[in-house]
């Protein structure tokens, strides 16, 4: 019978607790199911890693790597990186809309001021005279 | 010149001690010309100012940066019918009174923008060596790029066609409409010119090329570069 690490124990309850976590901002409407999709796999994932031995074991010996607990913590950083490349997409998504959003909005007050005739609006809805 | 089709596109950003003179200067050289200013987010007073001068604006209620502007001003032009976009920066370094000769190719249909250079003519405008590093750096990537030279990569003074226009005002890169813009629309078979201009010191305010964007502007441009010459070549 395989017990398990104090290390193991940890990133279990750490994971499972994550995944509560997570699932809870889901419920409470504070992160869209969207952005927890990857929370909620990559911590479960964590969870029965740390939970299961032989298959933390299995893992760990097909990886080449000496140690369970460096199994964990190298799934540990590819997330965070996945995590952070996502963001940054997300990011540069998210400017992109808010430029085209700014532009938007700038041209529509352009047409709101000069057809309400406001006289500080410049000259009519096309370019004014210099 | 059939002026009713030409809109003069002057982005500014804290330009409210620089843009007076630059309107004036305009309404002297080249009077009766549509303008546009677009305000990217000013902290001044520059639209008032602007506005004082009878001229459009359109005010970004944050800034966007010079593409983010110009972009806007594409938008406006298009969507008011105007055939020939003319970028203008509010600084003053340009003078108007080039503006016949940046116009004449694309009237006359022979090229889609027309960049003026101030490499072109012996001014005697000399920029700082790190500005003239890039600029020999940049004019090396768009040749390489585009089998073409074009002296003034960073030109703030270009004419842009109706067709131009109509796709940038979708697409077009944020920071710096510089190398990448123009590897972009030579990529699209938009024809690119090189007209002589003047070119003069700023009058006032800061130029937009601060340290930290001194050190991005290389890397960013570079790398949008790179993608732009990606793209597949197609027909405007």
């Amino acid at each position: 019978m395989h017990f398990l690490s104090r290390t193991q124990e940890i990133s279990a309850f750490c994971a499972a607790g994550l995944a509560l976590v997570v699932l809870e901002l889901v419920r409470r409407r504070r992160l869209s199911e969207e952005f927890s999709l990857l929370w909620v796999v990559a911590s479960l994932a964590m969870a029965v890693l740390g939970f299961s031995t032989p298959l933390l074991q299995a893992i760990t010996r097909g990886l080449g790597i000496r140690y369970e607990s460096s199994t964990a913590f190298a799934f540990g950083v590819a997330f965070g990186i996945v995590m952070m490349l996502h963001m940054a997409v997300q990011l540069s998504r998210l400017g992109r809309e808010n430029h085209t959003l700014t532009r938007e909005l700038a041209l529509l007050r352009h047409e709101l001021e000069t057809q309400g005739g406001r006289p500080d609006a410049g000259a009519s809805g096309a370019g004014g005279r210099a | 010149m059939s002026r009713d089709r030409v809109l003069i596109i002057i982005p500014a950003h804290d330009e409210e001690q620089s843009l007076p003179r630059t309107l004036l200067e305009v309404r002297e050289r080249v009077p009766g010309m549509d303008v546009v200013v677009i305000d990217d987010g000013s902290h001044d007073a520059t639209a008032e100012v602007a506005r004082r001068h009878g001229v459009a604006v359109v005010r970004h209620p944050v800034n966007l940066g010079v593409g983010g502007a110009l972009q806007t001003g594409f938008r406006f032009a298009v969507e008011r019918g105007y055939s020939i976009g003319v970028q203008l920066d509010a600084d003053g370094q340009h003078d108007p009174a080039d503006l016949a000769l940046l116009l004449e190719p694309v009237l006359a249909g022979t090229c889609d923008v027309a960049i003026g250079s101030r490499y072109r003519l012996p001014t005697g405008y000399r920029a700082p060596l790190s500005r003239r590093l890039g600029m020999h750096l940049f004019s090396g990537v768009v040749q390489l790029a585009i089998g073409q030279p074009i002296t003034d990569t960073t030109s703030g003074f270009r004419a842009y066609s109706r067709r131009v226009m109509e796709v940038c005002q979708h697409d077009l890169p944020q920071d710096f409409p510089d190398a990448p813009l123009l590897i972009a629309l030579a990529r699209r078979g938009f024809r690119l010119s090189e007209v002589p201009a003047h070119m003069r010191e700023r009058r006032a305010g800061r130029s937009f090329y601060t340290l930290g964007k001194t050190l991005y502007y290389p890397y960013k441009n570079l790398l949008a570069s790179l993608m732009a010459m990606l793209q597949k070549s197609q027909s405007p």
